[in-house]
């Protein structure tokens, strides 16, 4: 096992650009190499020890034997963990854009918040974030239609607007909030949302499921109503509990599914009228 | 700088050149038969020698690559490339930015592309694009097809009156020469509709896609323009569409060519662009089939016809042309997103992302027959080679083209292996057409065809006198069997040994070494300036009325063209 430790120096007002540097490409790097190396930065490179002392302790045959330690604040470091293929890189601090991105396969844990772009395109492995996040996480690339394919993506925070665009596969946890059009234009795959939603989640979605735990602000109008389901199965995992069932969005005849948490939804079932209140009662439904 | 290419197997089709081991001389930017012995020598044994590729069709520059590259970051992202001490960073694979166009067609060997569609409103950001590409002479077609002006002209049957307005229009958008795309159709798509067929008319303007292809195909011989019409016929990409094609050549039929010197270079009255989009039998994609046959016999019987391909690559690209309706067509049928964009009183335009799959029947059938296409016409002096780029597919993939085109058995194992979908078998006659292509028949369809259709007189070709625009590729033609390496001609394709650009090496080794700017081409018809100065008098209450620029805004200023080369054309000899 080979641990790579990157103590920050300085920051850098321009972000670092770490794509060149995930598990694969150096995973038999030694300190001189780090010390020959010259980091991305706006249009120039720099030698990356003027920003990070680097340890390098211990040997690895494959990108699966290394753990990289980001100490610092990596708000201003891009591209952490990018098209990493295996191993594990820690983060203790926030990250900047597209941490994860790519990536398909082993762990990457941001121990503070991460910025836009968090596990894009992933195909594998795990993201775990324990702040917030900020917009596009798990997505596509913009303009692309096609999100993660597969993985894992735990976000303990908040997530920004558009969390799992154009999902195709793969799971993505949000335990704090989420902004507006989580699972917009998704295929396959599931979100699960434990705090509440903005609106308009799975817009333009095909396939996939969407569970909210939380309240949810505004429906999309593509969305129908199926009635109240129990401890509904998705993807092999039961969520306990009563659950508004919808499918939609039949804008585009999709068939994804929708399920948001009965008792604190009660005002979107189709049921509900004000001072009607024996009639929303779940278990008459 | 004097220079002398070594003993190359020189292929020059122009000459009659075909695998001969010569030296080919070039002294300054002028290819020339003799040097002095300071002369520097190049050591090219055995390797192919050619003209430098002239592209006859594609679509490099204006607004169109602009909203595609805004609406298609996703494109933008792929072939990124740092920059160097000589290259600026490339980007895009089907929408490459302006740089990375020009290294990369300079990597495979080529010197000249025509920008097929410049909307005259819009000419000024072509040109502005054109500067920024590097290592490139381009040619930008004004677009006249859906040119209210041109309808009401063609109505008329006013042709001395369409001659002095197009004349006019190319020296206002320093325009190398006529295109239409689908005739009186994108008149139509303002209205929310197109015309089908050839007999069709354009709403409001009474005027069917036939006047308006005679008219300006008789206005373009009145002119003495170096170049034939070049027309994007109606009806592109729907099945069933021969038949208007085939219409729309046959119209053009009894058009006498102009005899005068400029263009006596060309032999067609007509080339019609990417043919094999226009080649589909049957009423629907269910029952559709393939039209080249009939296409490739129509052009083996009448020369005045010629055509480029647009050969599908079986890639994920980008689809942009003035043919709006089409595009939504497209867009209605898959679905991917959709930008449409309206040049007022001129044409209009439309963009969706494209992903032509080998598991796709009728993506299949596309390529099945612009292969069809280029092994059914005999003559090569007849056809280019093209991917209309990038709606077919990126240009960067001619090599691969130039591949299959040499190769039965690789294209017999495309469909044998079911790396294609059975369409290209049983709705085809691919698989029974044996016939490959050799390198002479190369540089005639990428080379020496599309200079003489274009009327260029100063490339294409290794007269003496010629702008000394070269390539050389690293394969020894003579120790080589094209035919069982397909993988290596696409690969020396790709990567040029040298490329020569008005004598500065631009590549070597399939690295750019060097850039130089581009040179604009245009036409600039003389003598009929009284014609044209009453025609624009007459156009300014219009003009006023309906366009949202004032005229000294529209008109293309000389600053716009820093590196023109002015192509005079008299018409009165």
């Amino acid at each position: 096992m080979k641990t790579i430790t990157f103590d920050q120096i300085k920051t850098s007002s321009i972000a670092l650009e770490l794509d060149e540097l995930n598990t694969d490409a150096i995973y038999t790097w030694t300190e001189d190499d780090f010390a020959k190396y010259n980091v991305p930065i706006g249009n120039s490179r720099f030698p990356i020890t003027d920003y990070f002392k680097i340890t390098v302790e211990g040997e690895a045959n494959s990108p699966d034997e290394v753990k990289m330690i980001m100490n610092g604040d990596m708000g201003r470091v891009k591209y952490i963990g990018f098209r990493m293929s295996g191993g594990e890189v820690i983060v203790n601090g926030n990250a900047d854009l597209h941490v994860g991105a790519e990536m398909s396969g082993g762990y990457v844990l941001v121990n503070g918040n991460a910025q836009a772009h968090a596990g894009r395109e992933m195909s594998g492995g795990k993201l775990e974030i324990m702040g917030n996040t900020k917009e596009f996480t798990g997505a596509s690339y913009i303009g692309e239609w096609r999100g993660v394919t597969g993985g894992e993506i735990i976000v303990h925070g908040n997530a920004g607007k558009q969390c799992g665009e154009c999902l195709t596969g793969g799971n993505i946890h949000v335990m704090g909030d989420c902004d507006i059009l989580a699972g917009i234009h998704m295929t396959k795959g599931t979100i699960e949302i434990d705090g509440n939603v903005n609106r308009w989640p799975g817009g333009q979605m095909k396939n996939g499921n969407i569970v909210i735990h939380g309240k949810l602000g505004r429906l999309l109008e593509g969305f129908v109503e199926n009635g109240i389901v129990t401890d509904p199965e998705i993807s092999g995992k039961v969520y306990p509990g009563k659950y508004i069932q919808y499918t939609g969005d039949i804008a585009i005849n999709g068939k994804g599914g929708l399920y948001i948490d009965a008792e604190k939804n009660r005002d979107k079932l189709s049921a509900y009228s004000e001072g009607n209140d024996e009639y929303i009662s779940l278990g008459d439904y | 700088m004097e220079y002398i290419l070594k003993n190359g197997i020189v292929y020059d089709p122009a000459n009659g050149v075909n695998g001969e081991k010569k030296d080919v001389m070039f002294k300054d930017d002028i290819i020339v038969d003799s040097v002095s012995d300071n002369a520097k020598v190049i050591d090219v044994t055995d390797k192919i020698v050619m003209p430098a590729g002239v592209d006859p069709h594609a679509h490099v520059a204006g607004p169109k690559l602009v909203v595609g590259r805004l609406y298609r970051p996703e494109d933008s992202r792929r072939g990124v490339t740092q920059k160097t001490a000589i290259e600026r960073g490339e980007s895009g694979f089907s929408i490459p930015s302006c740089p990375t166009t020009g290294y990369r067609y300079s990597r495979m060997g080529y010197g000249t592309v025509c920008e097929a569609a410049m909307p005259p409103l819009e000419a000024k950001h072509t040109h502005e694009e054109i500067n920024t590409i590097p290592n490139l002479d381009i040619a930008p077609l004004p677009l006249f097809g859906n040119n209210w002006m041109v309808m009401e002209y063609a109505r008329e049957n006013r042709i001395d009156d369409l001659a002095a307005f197009c004349a006019a229009w190319m020296k206002i958008s320093k325009g190398y020469g006529i295109k239409i795309v689908n005739p009186c159709g994108s008149e139509a798509w303002g209205w929310g509709m197109n015309v089908h067929g050839y007999d069709d008319s354009a709403p409001y303007f009474d005027v069917t896609s036939r006047q308006v292809v005679t008219a300006l195909a008789k206005a373009n011989e009145k002119l003495n323009l170096p170049h034939s019409i070049h027309i994007h016929p109606n009806d592109l990409g729907h099945p069933g569409n021969t038949g208007t094609t085939l219409e729309t050549l046959k119209s053009i039929k009894d058009i006498k060519k102009s005899t005068a010197p400029t263009a006596s270079k060309r032999d067609q009255t007509v080339h019609c662009t990417h043919m094999q989009f226009h080649s589909y039998t049957g009423t629907n994609w269910k029952d559709a089939g393939s039209g080249a046959p009939e296409v490739a016999k129509f052009l083996n019987h009448n020369k005045y016809v010629t055509g480029d391909v647009g050969q599908v690559t079986l890639d994920e690209t980008t689809t942009m042309t003035a043919d709006a309706p089409m595009e939504y067509d497209l867009y209605r049928l898959s679905g991917l997103k959709w930008a449409n964009k309206d040049i007022e009183c001129e044409t209009a335009a439309g963009l969706i992302p494209c992903i032509y799959s080998p598991k796709n029947p009728v993506n299949t059938l596309q390529w099945a027959v612009g292969l069809e296409l280029f092994l059914s016409i005999d003559d090569p002096w007849q056809v280019c080679l093209t991917t209309d780029h990038p709606n077919a597919g990126p240009f960067i993939r001619y090599p691969r083209i130039i591949s299959w085109l040499m190769s039965s058995p690789r294209r017999m194992e495309m469909i044998e292996n079911r790396e294609v979908h059975k369409w290209a078998e049983k709705r085809t006659t691919l698989a029974t057409l044996d016939r490959e292509y050799d390198f002479n028949d190369i540089a005639t369809i990428t080379r020496a065809a599309p200079a003489r259709i274009d009327g260029y007189t100063d490339r294409g070709e290794l007269t003496p006198g010629c702008k000394a625009d070269i390539a050389v590729y690293d394969i020894k033609p003579n120790e080589f069997d094209p035919s069982k390496n397909p993988e290596e001609v696409e690969k020396a394709f790709s990567r040029a040994l040298y490329t020569i650009k008005d004598g500065q090496i631009v590549v070597k080794d399939g690295e750019i070494v060097s850039t130089k700017p581009s040179h604009t081409i245009w036409t600039n018809v003389t003598g009929l300036e009284d014609e044209e100065a009453r025609i624009i008098e007459e156009i300014m209450p219009f003009f006023r009325q309906y366009y949202s620029v004032k005229w000294n805004n529209y008109k293309v200023h000389d600053h716009f063209v820093p590196n023109p080369i002015r192509v005079d054309v008299p018409i009165r000899q």
